[in-house]
């Protein structure tokens, strides 16, 4: 037992040292895979512009502001072929309308858990990760200038696929990724007032046409992340780009919200063992 | 080859479906020509009240639209766009600008039934108790009286429990919700539940599903229940209205009047059964408008108000010797009640 550890803290070491190890990689200790992970606090800041017809026909226009975290680890079961990524968040918009005289507030939290088959080109520099993932995503608009559509409420979950692509080299004389990310969810469910029905008359118990079949033809939403990740010792800083596209039509309601954001956080790597 | 085709096909058949999700929205210029558009559109699209109003929608457009041109000034727009919305008849539509709100009021037509001064006056003797936005006190005669002025002005149960119980001992209870323009609808549920002994039905609410004039969902009936392990009111309940009685005060006293022993007194109310929801044109005007129709218990649409059990208004001469005729005529009919 005390020679796995042993055996760990070398590696972990060694990977350190080297400064060149990605949560791509894969190293075996005692014929026990070991999994770098990495893990990245994330906080973006950039433009949002929103459309909700339930609130108002009027696109609104202002400030995005997103916490996440994300963990993207190889799987234990095979991994040095999957990879798995967790990301969580947080979302604020404050947008303004044409004239500037009324604000919308939008907060949303979101979960999505990726699974994804890698396969190295290019002498191992670049890796191409595609897979299933799922995702849940909620919130509220609110416009405090509205009566009794004061509030848009947003909840969906989906399934779908993420794809990823990485570039391994480096930058003063140091590793950094290069990484663009997407995903994209095919189907799932989401809720939706009717067209005007207030919430108050939901809050008297009619619950009937509020969730829908999600797919493409009534709501599609698409989110990248383009990235470099720099390697300084075991801490890694990032800088990219983030775009979320989210648009649902149904009961004759539209949603349009698209957010473009500076993304910087900051992270790092560790080891894990599978313990038998 | 054959795999790869089904995929194409899958791809193109996906790509058009997504297609279906890229939707147009209508986008009108920040001029006069296009606020003016926007806001008929709105209301075209939104408005619950057409059919039942017997409005013409399109004539009213063609007779105002001629009148619109961009060399007008936001005042001219505003009062011909408020003119135009006077048309539906509704308390509950106003366009609402920086400078002005436009509105359909019908109680300012109608006699003011209601002088609060001279109730405090000569009815309360300036000593009542309030609580929660409610004035109470029981009158001479033994006699219940409480005033609640605003349903936006929210109440605990607590403070409920505190003015029943103040006022069980009376053998008859007056709820004054003259002037009232309304508020929330969760506070009149909370108020009639008081006055039930078991589960009543309380209306029912449809609501616009799609941008046609006559497209409504099912009407969904709903039910009021006792408030449980709190304090109700069951002896006789004369409810005081006028035409300010309005919105939330209107579907409070339709309720109401379909208990057995409540009887409503004054004048017809003020109408207003659209639970009304908000637009926004391009200049950032915001328009409200009747959205969620809600019928009484017994099925009616009580846009134009409730009409009251027993007919009164104020006289002049009775205001000058400080009596409140409504009132009076409350009080005569608890106390004919209680013999």
């Amino acid at each position: 037992m005390n020679r796995r550890w042993i055996h760990i803290a070398l590696a972990a070491l060694a990977t350190t040292i080297a400064q060149a190890q990605t949560v791509t990689d894969s190293l075996f200790v005692a014929d026990q895979p070991l999994r770098p992970a990495m893990s990245m606090f994330m906080a973006s800041v950039g433009h949002a512009s929103i459309l909700d017809s339930y609130l108002s026909p009027i696109r609104y226009k202002g400030l995005n502001l997103e916490l996440d975290y994300e963990h993207m680890q190889n799987t234990g079961f095979d991994p040095q072929r999957w990879a798995r990524q967790l990301t969580l968040g947080v979302e604020y918009d404050n947008v303004d309308n044409r004239v500037g005289d009324n604000t919308m507030h939008a907060l949303m939290v979101d979960a999505q858990w990726g699974m994804m088959r890698r396969w190295q080109v290019a002498h191992n520099k670049l890796q191409v990760l595609c897979g299933p993932m799922t995702q849940a995503r909620g919130g509220i608009i609110y416009d405090a200038a509205n009566s009794n559509n004061v509030v848009s409420a947003k909840v969906r979950w989906s399934i779908g696929a993420m794809a990823m692509a990485q570039w391994n080299t480096r930058l003063a004389r140091r590793p950094i990724a290069l990484r663009y990310q997407a995903s994209l969810p095919v189907v799932g469910v989401f809720f939706s007032p009717d067209y005007d029905e207030s919430f108050y008359e939901i809050y008297l118990g009619n619950r009937s046409n509020l969730v829908h079949m999600g797919w493409w033809g009534n709501r599609f939403d698409f989110t990248q992340l383009l990235t470099a990740d720099w390697h300084l010792g075991g801490t890694i800083l990032r800088l990219g780009y983030r775009g979320r596209f989210e648009t649902s039509w149904v009961n004759h309601l539209s949603t349009k919200i698209f957010t473009h954001s500076l993304v910087i956080g900051i992270g790092g790597e560790f080891l894990s063992v599978k313990r038998k | 080859m054959k795999p790869r085709r089904h995929i194409y096909t899958l791809l193109v058949v996906l790509a058009t479906l997504a297609m279906a999700g890229c939707h147009h929205e209508e986008e009108w210029n920040n001029d006069a020509v296009g606020n003016f558009e926007a806001l008929w559109q709105i209301m075209d699209q939104h408005y619950s009240f057409f059919a039942y109003k017997n409005v013409d929608w399109n004539e009213v457009h063609s007779r105002y639209r001629a009148r619109v041109g961009n060399n007008m000034t936001n005042q001219e727009l505003f009062e011909l766009c408020g003119e135009m919305l006077k048309e539906l008849r509704d308390g509950h539509t106003n366009l609402i600008a920086s400078h002005d709100v436009s509105r359909y009021w019908i109680w300012e037509q109608y006699p003011v039934n209601y002088d609060e001064r001279t109730i405090d006056e000569h009815y309360l003797n300036f000593d009542y108790k309030r609580v929660s936005g409610i004035k109470y006190q029981i009158l001479t005669d033994n006699i219940g009286y409480m005033y609640y002025g605003n349903f936006a002005i929210g109440m605990g149960d607590g403070n409920l429990d505190l003015i029943l119980s103040h006022l069980a001992t009376a053998d008859g209870l007056i709820i004054d919700v003259r002037n009232n323009g309304g508020g929330y609808l969760t506070n009149v549920e909370k108020l009639v539940s008081r006055f039930i002994d078991q589960r009543i039905h309380a209306g029912a609410i449809t609501h616009k599903n799609g941008p046609g004039h006559n497209d409504f969902a099912q009407p969904f009936d709903y039910y009021f229940e006792p408030t449980k392990n709190h304090i109700h009111y069951l002896k006789p309940v004369v409810v005081l209205t006028n035409r300010s009685s309005f919105s939330a005060t209107n579907n409070f006293v339709a309720i109401m009047k379909s208990l057995p022993n409540v009887t409503i007194v004054g004048d017809t109310t003020g109408g207003g059964c659209g639970l009304p929801f908000t637009s926004e044109l391009p200049n950032g005007w915001r328009i409200r408008f009747s959205s969620c129709p809600i019928t009484s218990p017994d099925g009616q649409l009580t846009e134009f108000g409730v009409e009251p059990d027993v007919k009164v208004d104020m006289t002049d001469e009775d205001l000058a010797r400080g009596h409140d005729t409504i009132l009076d005529r409350a009080i005569e009919l608890l106390i004919s009640t209680k013999t």
